[in-house]
């Protein structure tokens, strides 16, 4: 879980990661193999295909069983043949994740993956999101500006800095994320926002 | 046609490509019809295969242009995504790179078809025994106006049914996903 202010370099940091930008100096060790699954900040489907052939295209091999749970997970049933031009923006992230999952990944990789998204539906999400990663062993990397969802989702956190980002801070968190209670999730809040030192994203986020 | 779209595609995906490419373009580009019709017939002799040649040459800068544009308008998001979902090339080509540069292919057969009717006659005219510009050309010279007519009449239905039964179709297909194909 890597949190840090709009513009440090979280998205390169995962470009980088998933070899996507070439430029930088130092070392990425990725398991031999990997499988990646990533989810950009905004969904990428491929606009002339429908739901199904998005995910398909990306999981050839992923049978129609596995297909259909995910679909049932995320709520896409009904959606299957539709094109992604006829979803909302919450739609299209939901296929996005599907597609990601699909593939059954090693490394999952999410770059915002419930930005700009309603609080109901962030929070539902999540939820899913959740489920879907416990459901296998996978390791992921998920980037956020956004405390609350990194409190809530992530086993470890790491607090970037503003340009020219390092890693302030790195977090263990102790409870699996199901059992935490509202209680200890603020008390990690807080420890964030004093750790990253009147960070103005954290700032904001603990007014609201 | 084919190799036009290649040329084209390669020359707006590679920049090396295009730099080699691009003043040999310009020249074929804005080469003369008459030019590349009258060299062939020279060179290959008052033949077919001569004529067809010339056609070809004449039409294929028109694919190339128009393809390469498309090429250099594909999007990088989606090829990052092909990339990081590690889909084969082929299959990244057909189902991620082909649909964004449908659009392209159909205007460049659409132009091409209409630059490759045009050329024709002129080439018959000049070097064939047969086909529809040596028959327009003696209708010139009888002034038959009702031939040369008749001839205009069944290429309009020609083109017309060209236009109707395979580029629509054809883009029809390609762009069922737009909500509103234009």
């Amino acid at each position: 879980m890597f949190v840090g202010p709009s513009g440090c370099g979280k998205t390169t940091m995962l470009r980088i990661i998933a070899g996507l930008d070439r430029d930088y100096r130092g070392r990425i060790v990725r398991p031999p193999g990997a499988r990646v699954g990533m989810v950009f900040e905004e969904p990428r489907l491929l606009p002339w295909r429908s739901v199904e052939d998005n995910v398909r295209l990306a999981a050839p091999d992923a049978d129609e069983a596995r297909l259909a749970a995910l679909f049932a997970i995320l709520e896409l049933t009904q959606h299957r043949t539709h094109y992604p031009g006829e979803l909302s923006l919450g739609l299209a992230r939901r296929v996005a994740l599907a597609r990601a999952f699909a593939i059954d990944p090693d490394v999952l990789i999410l770059d915002e993956p419930l930005v700009s998204l309603d609080d109901a539906l962030a929070a539902h999400l999540r939820d899913e999101l959740m489920a879907l990663v416990d459901s296998r062993p996978v390791t992921t990397l998920l980037v956020t500006h956004d405390v609350n969802d990194a409190v809530r989702l992530g086993d470890r956190i790491f607090l970037m800095s503003p340009r020219p980002a390092h890693v302030v801070a790195e977090m263990p968190i102790a409870t699996p994320r199901t059992a935490r209670s509202e209680s200890e999730i603020a008390a990690i809040k807080t420890e964030i926002a004093r750790r990253t030192n009147g960070n103005r994203t954290a700032a904001t986020r603990d007014a609201s | 046609m084919t190799l036009g779209a290649a040329i084209g595609y390669l020359m707006g995906r590679v920049r090396t490509a295009d730099r080699l490419g691009d003043p040999w373009l310009i020249l074929l580009l804005n080469l003369p019809a008459l030019v590349v019709i009258v060299l062939a017939y020279i060179w290959a002799g008052l033949t077919e295969v001569a004529a067809i040649a010339a056609i070809a040459i004449n039409k294929l800068p028109n694919a190339v242009v128009t393809v390469r544009e498309g090429a250099r308008a594909l999007d990088a998001r989606l090829d990052e995504m092909a990339s990081v979902f590690a889909i084969p090339r082929w299959r990244a080509f057909r189902h991620v790179v082909l649909p964004q540069l449908a659009p392209y292919i159909a205007a460049a057969a659409r132009s091409g078809l209409s630059l490759v009717w045009k050329i024709v006659l002129v080439a018959e005219l000049l070097g064939r025994p047969n086909g529809v510009g040596f028959e327009i050309g003696t209708a010139f010279q009888l002034f038959d106006i009702t031939h040369i007519l008749a001839y205009a009449l069944a290429f309009a239905a020609v083109v017309l049914a060209i236009e109707t039964f395979l580029v629509q179709p054809f883009e029809r297909h390609a762009s069922r996903w737009r909500q509103r194909a234009a």
